[in-house]
């Protein structure tokens, strides 16, 4: 059975992007969630195995929003894809708890080796 | 803590990165040559918010940006609501990749906001183009990638090899 996967992320471009590096794989996207607020509100409806968080997008950032989902859902699992990828922020995805980072532009061997950590 | 560059340095960061994201995002190989570009251009632009007081502008051929979004989308025609979505979003992922390079060569993080998407060519009034990196691609379409510098008050602006300070 598939794994569902949660995109917070607001460019279509990584939808497209995500859905194409997802086929075939154990997978799918289950929802699409355009902000963090969005992200937020759609947990616990959606219920995902795993997110993927962007970080730069209108309004509340990423990290913010995995935080708070954190906090609300201590057993969420939430993978940063983002190009920010270093340093701080880095730093900060893993102080609140994020299972993994994946640098954009993503290739399907990196995502599902990330995913497949994050999960296990 | 190191953060000196000195401008070819700064060239061959920018040089990769927009090369590599360009075929990995959108399938399209560019190469560096001294194409003057055509009269339908978009542009879009950052600027480092945090450790960097410089920006860096994209401008390019609508044809190409609307090829590349295409590829990308999987559509054989874009929408203006494409184009822009599509150029802001490689443009992100761009800057993300120079901005990490920029941090292995310095340690000093460097943040910056959402892309600004801009019909024509845009040239942030406080700042002054520092050099200028011009490609083309196979169906002859180009782009240039711009890296702005604050205008110096009363000064000329830093050039050649000399080391700058960017943190």
């Amino acid at each position: 059975m598939s794994k569902r996967v949660m995109v917070v992320d607001d460019s279509r471009l990584v939808r497209v992007q995500l859905e194409d590096v997802l086929e075939g794989t154990d997978y799918e996207v289950a929802a699409y969630c355009r902000s963090g607020e969005e992200a937020i509100e759609q947990y616990a409806a959606v219920k995902p195995d795993l997110v993927t968080m962007d970080i730069i997008m209108r309004g509340m950032d990423g990290l913010d929003a995995a935080e708070i989902i954190l906090k609300n859902h201590p057993d969420a699992r939430i993978v940063m894809v983002s190009s920010l990828a270093y340093g701080d922020t880095f730093e900060r995805a893993k102080a609140i708890g994020a299972r993994g980072f994946v640098e954009k532009p993503f290739h399907q061997e990196q995502l599902v080796r990330v995913f497949g950590e994050a999960l296990s | 803590m190191n953060t000196a560059m000195t401008r070819e340095e700064l060239e061959q960061i920018l040089d990769r990165a927009l090369q590599e994201v360009t075929e990995r995002t959108a399938g399209v190989r560019l190469h560096q040559g001294d194409r003057p570009l055509g009269t339908d251009l978009c542009t879009v632009h950052i600027t480092f918010d945090k450790g960097f007081s410089t920006s860096l502008t994209l401008c390019a051929d609508t044809g190409l940006l609307a090829r590349m979004a295409g590829n990308s989308f999987h559509e054989d025609t874009v929408t203006p609501e494409d184009l822009e979505e599509f150029s802001k979003e490689y443009f992100n992922v761009l800057c993300g990749k120079v901005a990490g390079a920029m941090f292995q060569a310095t340690q000093v993080p460097a943040h910056f906001g959402p892309p600004t998407f801009y019909h024509g060519r845009y040239e942030p009034e406080d700042r002054e183009a520092q050099f200028v990196l011009t490609y083309c691609d196979e169906h002859s379409e180009g782009a240039q990638l711009i890296h702005h510098v604050a205008r110096p008050h009363g000064e000329s602006a830093a050039a050649g090899d000399e080391k700058e300070e960017i943190g």
